[in-house]
């Protein structure tokens, strides 16, 4: 009996790995395609059919980075750390006035009658399922005239919309599974509602609001949007910057390659770092 | 310490009611026990005490102060938490002293008292665990050294034995019970086990429906209850309860016409009438070659100090416990007889005692 299953057995995992394998393949596929691209001269670039095997050069990351000296204009990206560091203004920003706003939202609707916290939830959700190109006119209108448009105010603002609703979600769960006595305990000890949220909710969910901050940031960072309408020279986040290897004349693939992978750089070192925690953030409630 | 009066108290959850005026005085150091079945409202009428749940109407006095409206942290009552409800994230230490580090009592007095309970308790060498690093009795000891620690007005227990298992729960009750002997303090105890409630306190209460059922000494409640729910509630194995009529002459209870049991001491004020009849299983006489009414043997539990039996008579099903070692197997027939002044009598409608 034990003897005929495990074939069966060793077939299975086989097919599972082969699974993962093409899976992984899809995943990593594009990266790896881009990582080689960035690495490539003009020429391997626009080859046909593509070249796997090249001389690989740094031209492009010292362009993207630095500039460059012999393009009279100083480079096609000279600017690209300055888009970095907006990116990282705006996505820590909204990540921070996220929390301050969220954490006590999302321990309210926890906490808080379950109907209309469930309807409350609904409403926080359909800010992340309703299209930003939707609201993005309107909201184009609003920051000219209000003079948000342009600034790090406005887009940290504006970020609230894709960060505030995954922060109060994320929170939410986390903040739910802590049992309610542990909280009558405290508040018979003597703790009113600022303590219990500080002293006891906050270090408990410690691991739920570092994979809400992680997921938030990855999210607004990745964000193209908001920075394409709403902001200008001063604030244009990295996403933007990727975008100025499209030139009037051509499309500089190998700049816009190692754009690519430079903005994608703080999201691979948060998964590295974080991927415990983002997986738990990212399947709340999937698995009890 | 307090006395802690509560009078003529509600609540209802929306429409439906679940402590339906209950009134009880609980003096100055006493231990009283809340208990009955699950659904009771036994629990509900503790966290109105602790403040964790509003009192839709009566009133709750704590000393000589009326604490309806009066936040929980202002009651100084403290309470172990069935699930013991430690901060997961602090140690025992910590744990113990997070009360009067809010009250911003002196350091040097923090650590006496936490140092004081920790020593009570046998806890003194896990002050620097975390609670997931302890076991279950250590964390029931923790638990309760949090309330002891706020030397409060009234302790409040909500089952906290409930989650441990049979040898530690009867070790711990026994450390409660001495507790509070050296502490005198006002104690509530909430428990659905009668056997924690009768050896703990002071003074039972026996809740069911939102009602009081009966409160009193426990061996009152076990000697004369108040009515058929107490009596079958309080004792272990529980009071055999039989409906049937007292015989025309008084002397005999009639489960039918074809079945009697003789009556101890004849009963003529009760004749004729359809009673609830009940005896403790300690007070049904079994023997061989006796006197008495044939009963057969069906299940026979030998427990070592005592025998359980359970035997059935023209139908019915009635336990007995005896500390003889008698000889019966299943199936075989002895003769059943009540011990003189055992009988207790209900009636049978309202279930009060006659």
């Amino acid at each position: 009996m034990a003897a005929s299953l495990t074939p069966r057995k060793a077939l299975n995992t086989a097919l599972l790995t082969l699974g993962y394998a093409l899976l992984g393949a899809f995943v990593l596929f594009p990266i790896y395609w881009i990582f080689t691209m960035s690495l490539k001269e003009f020429g391997d670039i626009i080859a046909y059919p593509p070249r796997f095997s090249f001389v690989p050069t740094f031209e492009n990351y010292r362009e993207v980075l630095f500039g460059n000296e012999a393009d009279q204009a100083g480079g096609v990206m000279p600017d690209l750390l300055r888009f970095l560091r907006n990116s990282v203004i705006i996505s820590s920003g909204a990540v921070l006035l996220s929390v301050i706003l969220g954490l006590p939202a999302a321990y309210a609707l926890a906490r808080g009658e379950a109907k209309r916290a469930n309807r409350a939830r609904f409403t926080i959700l359909s800010f992340r399922f309703a299209p930003e190109l939707a609201i993005i006119l309107p909201l184009y209108a609003f920051y000219t005239r209000t003079g948000l448009y342009d600034s790090y105010v406005g887009m940290i603002l504006v970020h609230q919309l894709i960060t505030l609703p995954l922060m109060i979600l994320i929170l939410m769960s986390f903040i739910r599974d802590i049992p309610i006595e542990i909280e009558e305990a405290a508040r018979i000890d003597g703790a009113g509602p600022l303590t219990i949220l500080l002293q006891i909710i906050v270090p408990i969910a410690k691991p739920g609001l570092a994979s809400a901050m992680i997921i938030a940031f990855i999210f607004s960072w990745n964000n193209l949007i908001f920075g394409l309408v709403l902001a200008g020279g001063e604030t244009r986040p990295i996403t933007m910057g990727i975008l100025q290897a499209m030139t009037f004349d051509q499309i500089k693939w190998g700049l816009m390659a190692a754009a690519a992978m430079v903005s994608a750089v703080p999201g691979m070192i948060a998964s590295i770092l974080f991927q415990r925690q983002i997986t738990r953030g990212l399947t709340l409630g999937a698995v009890k | 310490m307090a006395s802690v009066v509560i009078d003529n108290v509600r609540k209802a959850f929306g429409q439906v009611e679940v402590i339906k005026g209950v009134s009880l005085d609980i003096a100055e150091g006493e231990f009283v026990a809340l208990v009955g079945p699950s659904g009771c409202g036994k629990s509900t009428l503790l966290r109105m005490i602790a403040g964790l749940e509003a009192v839709s109407d009566g009133e709750i006095r704590i000393g000589d102060r009326v604490v309806n409206d009066i936040e929980p942290k202002d009651r100084d009552v403290a309470m172990v938490f069935q699930s013991y409800a430690l901060y997961p994230h602090m140690t025992v230490a910590e744990n113990l002293s997070f009360a009067l580090r809010l009250k911003k009592t002196a350091r040097d007095k923090v650590d006496s008292r936490v140092d004081h309970a920790a020593r009570m308790l046998g806890l003194a060498d896990l002050l620097q665990r975390l609670p997931r690093q302890l076991s279950g009795g250590q964390r029931q000891r923790v638990a309760m050294g949090r309330a002891l620690v706020r030397n409060p007005q009234v302790f409040l227990f909500d089952e906290p034995l409930s989650n441990l298992d049979a040898k530690l729960r009867v070790q711990m009750r026994a450390e409660i019970k001495k507790l509070h002997q050296s502490l005198k303090v006002t104690t509530v105890y909430v428990t659905h086990d009668q056997m924690e409630a009768m050896t703990l306190a002071d003074r039972v209460v026996v809740l069911q429906g939102g009602v009081i059922e009966q409160a009193g000494r426990p061996l009152d409640l076990y000697d004369r209850p108040a009515n058929a729910f107490v009596a079958g509630f309080i004792g272990s194995p529980a009071m055999n309860l039989l409906s049937g009529r007292i015989s025309a002459d008084g002397a005999d209870f009639e489960f039918s016409p074809q079945t009697k049991l003789s009556l101890p001491e004849p009963l003529r004020p009760f004749a004729g009438r359809p009673v609830t009849l009940g005896v403790r299983p300690e007070h049904l006489n079994v023997a061989k070659d006796a006197k008495g009414a044939p009963a057969k043997a069906l299940v026979i539990e030998p427990t070592g100090a005592e025998t359980h039996a359970v035997l059935d008579l023209g139908g019915r099903e009635l336990t007995t416990v005896f500390r003889e070692r008698i000889p019966i197997a299943p199936g075989e027939i002895v003769a059943m007889s009540i011990a003189p002044g055992a009988v207790h009598l209900f009636d049978p409608a309202s279930g009060q005692r006659i």
